[in-house]
């Protein structure tokens, strides 16, 4: 009897899975086509035991190895468990915001009902995503003659399907508790962020090996499931997690009133009704904010923007002194560092500040943070206000639709700078707190060239909203572009007679001039500037051309 | 105003696929009028409405508001234009005020005086967020903004909804201060009783196609009413059936129920001579009800 509340969250929510794990599943077949070609000696002979570490590689590792846990190990369960975070964030809260839960209510179903049709259909979509991506995972060596039978794909797959779970349930626990699905999805990916940087960097640090087990990350990839076989210990954590999680769930979203149409209300609103805070705040978040369509639309979207520069901040800063920790364990093996396996992770030589650096802010972490504000912004920005109905009222004024789309992008330009410049001085902080003694100038090129990066595809996300009117399309077509590019780049700098092929990845132009080492490439910002001109350019046109959606 | 015509259409077709949205659509708006447009849900009425604000392309046709062009010229246009969309939808984390800020910014300017005195006639809460007002009070937010620029067309869809009678009636006199300054109402609606009251004329839409131009006038005396006649006796049908404009006459012992579209004079004469009548209700027969009895034939379907 709850099949249809069950049947039509997993009709609305397939698209995202079947997306998420076909792209994987390319990724795939492309890295083990190119590990194929290329000499892995360097892997077999000694490699340092604190990198095989941090990499999940095995001394005997090969090329399914290799491919396995480049392309599944992280991004494959990043992947996966940002999507059923993304789900769980959206069952209770999202319906809430939509005001649809009460519509649902009005039915004879209780809440424990809806909430558990919801689960279902959770469980279901990750279930369809890990069998996308294990199938894939059989098929590929298969196709491409590679010899995987020492790997165990099951167990990792196992492993990947209730790490996602758990975060699955995460956010729906907390969105079921506050009815704030942005909450829910912030929370749930900060925790799923921290837990697999320190499950990565805590073993390397001596007296706190202990300490990574606090981290739900650790019972997905710590017992080394592709090698080791599922560990049916860390598993049932990760399930008797979830278990509790979705317990909660139940709890939360029985005891309390639900959110109607009716807004929170915000700091800025309490400081907004105290009198000596009235004027000023008066001024900031009510007729500055409406001064103009850029000013308001960069107002929006505010805790997305909070939240990743309060990350990038927060992680720069320790990046310094936690290099400090790990420097005896990585320093003495810099020459032995294969640059085949810091490709993914942005060619850094561990050995040095700059290197740990790049491996562990700049090479994906920064690019990732400017697109999550950029594509956040640019998709509600056309898309959104389309969605919202709002966009015939704001056409109804004397502005042309190319200005909609110039101050939205500008909003968008600005997010992504401030993000930007506190990814540098979050870096900075780390330098001067770690005594590192980097150069600020590289720091400052490498920030800016990666809000440049990605702010390509927060431009790609506007073309998007402009053309199709629909944020989702925009949010995925982005994000899977952004992810397929850096994939990309990163294997095809690998072989040698594909590398010519990287150019057409932006993410060419971010890296491949080691900024932290020998500062500004301008050349490579002028491509990335170009870039994101033209595509803004491309959506102008688009969004002239069309009609107006109806509505959402 | 020079030019006498406020909004025209010539051909104005919109197509969605297979669905004909909108057919051939030709209308002339004199500056000044208020214009009724009539049609039950899902006529086309909001699609000419989109159609003519630019915010979609005919598939064939054009339209001109005081002589522009609507898509070549659009954001000039705009500048003397007021819109009321339907199922109006704001920001809901702006209050009222900050809302109407900003759309005056985007005009450059707004006489706030009169801002004032519209929200004080229409009773609207400015200082909440729109997110945490009933349809209503936001449906209010959306007028003030569609009036507060003194338009010199103002093109609404379905904008009463949501309203209590009280603030309808405001809002109808509003409309005919807007009429009587030489400005044009073009008003979407589906119920003839609102239409009626404040329109000069009526233009009458259905499955896409406009079907009927009619001054209001003209088309109160075709409006069909239903009466509900009690007597102390038993009456019998026949006695009423010869009578001109009398339709479907049913008996059910004191009670009489009839359409009607005659003299209401000769009814009552009739009724008060033969019968000891006790109570009289009349009522608007339903839109549809006059479309199917008067607009059969051009419809061709209905």
């Amino acid at each position: 009897m709850l099949a249809t509340v069950l049947t039509k969250t997993v009709r609305d929510r397939w698209k995202g899975i079947a997306i998420g794990g076909a792209s994987l599943a390319l990724t795939l077949l492309f890295a083990m086509s190119v590990y194929r070609d290329i000499d892995l000696t360097i892997y077999t002979e000694d490699l340092p035991e604190a990198f095989r570490k941090l990499f999940n590689i095995s001394e005997d590792t090969d090329v399914g190895g290799l491919a396995y846990g480049a392309v599944y190990s992280t991004y494959g369960a990043l992947t996966l468990a940002g999507i059923t975070l993304a789900i769980g964030s959206a069952s209770i809260a999202g319906e809430e915001r939509n005001g649809t839960l009460g519509l649902l209510l009005g039915n004879p179903k209780s809440r424990t009902h809806v909430l558990v049709s919801k689960a279902g259909s959770l469980v279901l979509l990750a279930l369809a995503g890990t069998l996308i991506m294990w199938g894939a995972g059989l098929v590929v060596p298969e196709l491409l003659n590679v010899d995987v039978e020492e790997l165990r794909i099951g167990a990792l797959m196992v492993h990947m399907f209730t790490i996602a779970l758990f975060h699955g349930f995460l956010a729906m626990a907390i969105g079921a508790w506050t009815g704030r699905g942005a909450v829910a999805s912030a929370t749930s990916a900060g925790v799923m962020i921290v837990s697999l940087f320190a499950t990565g960097l805590l073993p390397l640090v001596e007296g706190f090996e202990g300490l990574a087990k606090i981290f739900p990350w650790y019972y997905y990839e710590g017992g080394d499931p592709l090698l080791n076989g599922v560990d049916w210990g860390h598993l049932s954590v990760l399930l008797a997690g979830s278990v509790i999680l979705g317990g909660l769930a139940v709890y939360g979203v029985n005891r309390r009133d639900l959110r109607g149409q009716a807004l929170g209300v915000t700091l800025l609103d309490r400081l907004r009704a105290f009198p000596l805070t009235q004027k000023i705040v008066d001024r900031l978040a009510g007729s500055t904010r409406v001064s103009r369509i850029w000013i308001k639309t960069a107002s929006e979207r505010q805790g997305v923007l909070i939240a990743t520069s309060y990350a990038m901040l927060l992680m720069g800063a320790m990046i310094g002194p936690m290099y400090n920790l790990v420097e005896d364990a990585l320093g003495s093996f810099a020459d032995d560092f294969p640059d085949a396996l810091l490709a993914l992770v942005g060619n850094g030589d561990m050995g040095t500040a700059e290197g740990f650096y790049q491996v562990e802010i700049f090479g994906l972490m920064a690019p990732i943070a400017v697109m999550v504000v950029g594509v956040a912004i640019a998709a509600r920005a056309l898309a959104g206000e389309e969605e919202r109905r709002t966009m015939g009222l704001l056409l109804a004024n004397p502005i042309t639709r190319s200005r909609i789309v110039l101050e939205k992008s500008l909003a968008m330009g600005l997010h992504a700078a401030v993000v930007g410049f506190i990814t540098f001085a979050g870096a900075a902080l780390g330098s001067l707190l770690g005594g590192l003694g980097m150069s600020m100038g590289n720091l400052a090129a490498t920030s800016l060239l990666a809000t440049l990066v990605g702010l390509v595809f927060g431009a790609l996300a506007l073309v998007l909203s402009a053309g199709t009117g629909r944020s989702r399309v925009a949010v995925f077509g982005a994000v899977g572009a952004g992810l397929i590019f850096h994939l990309l780049n990163a294997f095809l700098a690998l072989s040698d007679s594909l590398a010519g092929l990287a150019r057409w990845s932006p993410f060419y132009y971010y890296l491949t001039s080691d900024p932290l080492l020998n500062g500004m490439h301008w050349g490579h910002a002028a491509v990335l500037a170009v870039l994101t001109v033209g595509l803004v350019a491309v959506s102008v046109v688009l969004f002239q051309r069309r009609d107006l959606r109806q509505s959402g | 105003m020079t030019d006498q015509t406020a909004i025209q259409t010539e051909g104005l077709t919109k197509h969605y696929g297979e669905t004909r949205a909108l057919v051939d659509l030709n209308l002339e708006i004199r500056t000044g009028e208020i214009f009724g447009f009539l049609g039950p849900n899902g006529a086309g009425k909001t699609t000419a409405i989109r159609t003519i604000l630019d915010e979609i392309r005919p598939t064939a046709g054009s339209a001109s508001i005081l002589g522009m062009d609507t898509h070549r010229e659009s954001v000039e246009i705009r500048r003397h234009i007021g819109y009321v969309p339907g199922d109006l939808a704001m920001y809901p984390n702006l209050t009222g005020r900050d809302t109407l800020t900003y759309f005056a910014n985007l005009r450059g300017g707004v006489d706030w005086a009169h801002v004032d005195s519209l929200a004080d006639r229409l009773d609207a809460d400015l200082t909440k967020k729109v997110g945490d007002l009933s349809s209503g009070n936001r449906q209010k937010v959306g007028l003030i903004q569609a009036f507060m620029n003194r338009p010199d067309v103002l093109i609404m869809d379905e904008p009463s909804s949501g309203l209590d009678p009280l603030v309808q009636r405001e809002f109808q006199a509003m409309m005919g201060e807007v009429s009587a300054e030489g400005r044009t109402v073009f008003l979407s609606s589906h119920t003839l009783s609102e239409v009626q009251r404040v329109a000069d004329r009526v233009g009458i839409i259905r499955h896409g196609r406009l079907i009927a131009v009619e001054a209001v006038a003209g088309l109160r005396s075709k409006a069909i009413r239903k009466v509900d006649l009690f007597f102390d006796d038993l009456v019998e049908a026949t006695v009423f059936e010869p009578l001109p404009g009398v339709r479907e006459v049913s008996v059910a012992d004191h009670h009489v129920t009839l359409s009607f579209d005659g003299q209401m004079e000769t009814l009552l004469k009739l009724v008060t001579e033969r019968y000891h009548l006790l109570d009289i209700t009349t009522h608007e027969a339903d839109l549809e009800e006059i479309f199917l009895t008067y607009y059969r034939d051009e419809d061709g379907e209905a």
